[in-house]
């Protein structure tokens, strides 16, 4: 029990918003992707996902690339490996956690 | 937990949003069996019957279905509902591992056939469309009504494999392969990627139509 309520502690407060949980693990699954995919896939407004991914670029989880597909701005992300590990530590502390 | 699992599948799921890769493989199940078609028909000095032939041949095929899919994410899928970059285990490994994995399973088929003594036609035909089928669950995973493509396939995995002799020979009959292999297992194999080509083409045209209706690109302003 202690162990468990220790993981609950030890869950990344950056992540475990629902949000950026989605965001988190959509990234975690793909070399990089842009904001209208992730938007698509979290059904967010653009404001709340702005808001969330820099959140997560706050904390050196998130790279943002924007450029051009083109005629048309394309905002790149990709979780950096710092991320990643984030990710992965929060799933093994849920898993302790549940 | 499950729904950790749930949205880190859901990138590999979206590559079939708009049906392409389904209408990728119909297309190649097909392009096999033209191939096979115009090898048996064309005269034996015909570059079609060359060890290089089928190697021209497939790089052909394999060239539309790359640069054909990518025209079709880059102008309609990319701009509706995003982009996505797979990395480079789900781009190039596993697909590698699936194909070599399939082409193992395909390759048994053969030499079981090639025992001409073994009767074992119905099995190797049985097999390929089994193969086949298995190959399809990961994409009726996505959607719900993918399962009844799937079981389309798989009836039409074990139909071909009950037809009788006469029908499937008839297919492959006085054709140079049938002296390696017989004529009613090159038939039901033939038949089999017709089939399945052809269920691949319609259910990919349906996602591809259900995408358009249901998908528009979004006005282009600042993110």
């Amino acid at each position: 029990m202690n162990q468990q309520i220790r993981a609950i502690a030890g869950l990344d407060r950056v992540i475990h918003e629902p949000g950026r949980f989605m965001i988190a693990a959509l990234l975690y699954a793909v070399d990089r992707t842009d904001f209208l995919y992730l938007q698509h896939e979290t059904g967010m407004n653009k404001g709340t996902l702005s808001s969330h991914i820099s959140r997560l670029e706050d904390a050196r989880y998130v790279e943002v690339e924007k450029t051009y597909r083109g005629k048309v701005p394309q905002t790149l992300l990709r979780l950096t490996p710092v991320g990643r590990k984030a990710f992965e530590q929060y799933r093994k502390n849920l898993k302790q956690a549940l | 937990m499950n729904q950790v699992r749930d949205y880190l599948e859901r990138p590999k799921l979206y590559y079939n949003i708009d049906g392409v890769g389904e209408l990728g493989i119909g297309f190649m199940y097909l392009t096999y069996a033209l191939f096979a078609w115009l090898e048996a028909r064309a005269p034996e000095n015909s570059f079609l019957n060359r060890p290089y032939g089928f190697l021209v041949y497939m790089t052909a095929m394999v060239s539309i279905i790359h640069y054909g899919s990518k025209a079709i994410k880059e102008r309609i899928t990319y701009r509706r509902t995003g982009f996505v970059e797979y990395t480079a285990r789900d781009k190039y490994w596993i697909p590698f591992a699936l194909g070599a994995g399939i082409s193992a399973l395909l390759s048994v088929g053969i030499a079981l056939a090639m025992r001409r003594h073994w009767q074992a036609s119905t099995l190797v035909s049985l097999l390929v469309g089994l193969a086949l089928t298995a190959g399809y669950i990961r994409i009726a995973r996505t959607v719900r009504w993918k399962w009844a493509v799937f079981i389309v396939m798989l009836a039409g995995a074990f139909m071909i494999a009950a037809l009788p002799a006469d029908v499937t020979e008839a297919f492959a009959n006085h054709t140079d392969l049938t002296r390696a292999i017989p004529a009613r297992t090159l038939g039901a194999c033939w038949l089999t990627f017709v089939v399945f080509g052809v269920v691949m083409m319609i259910s990919g045209g349906i996602s591809f139509w259900l995408y358009l209706r249901h998908t528009e690109a979004p006005e282009v302003e600042d993110e």
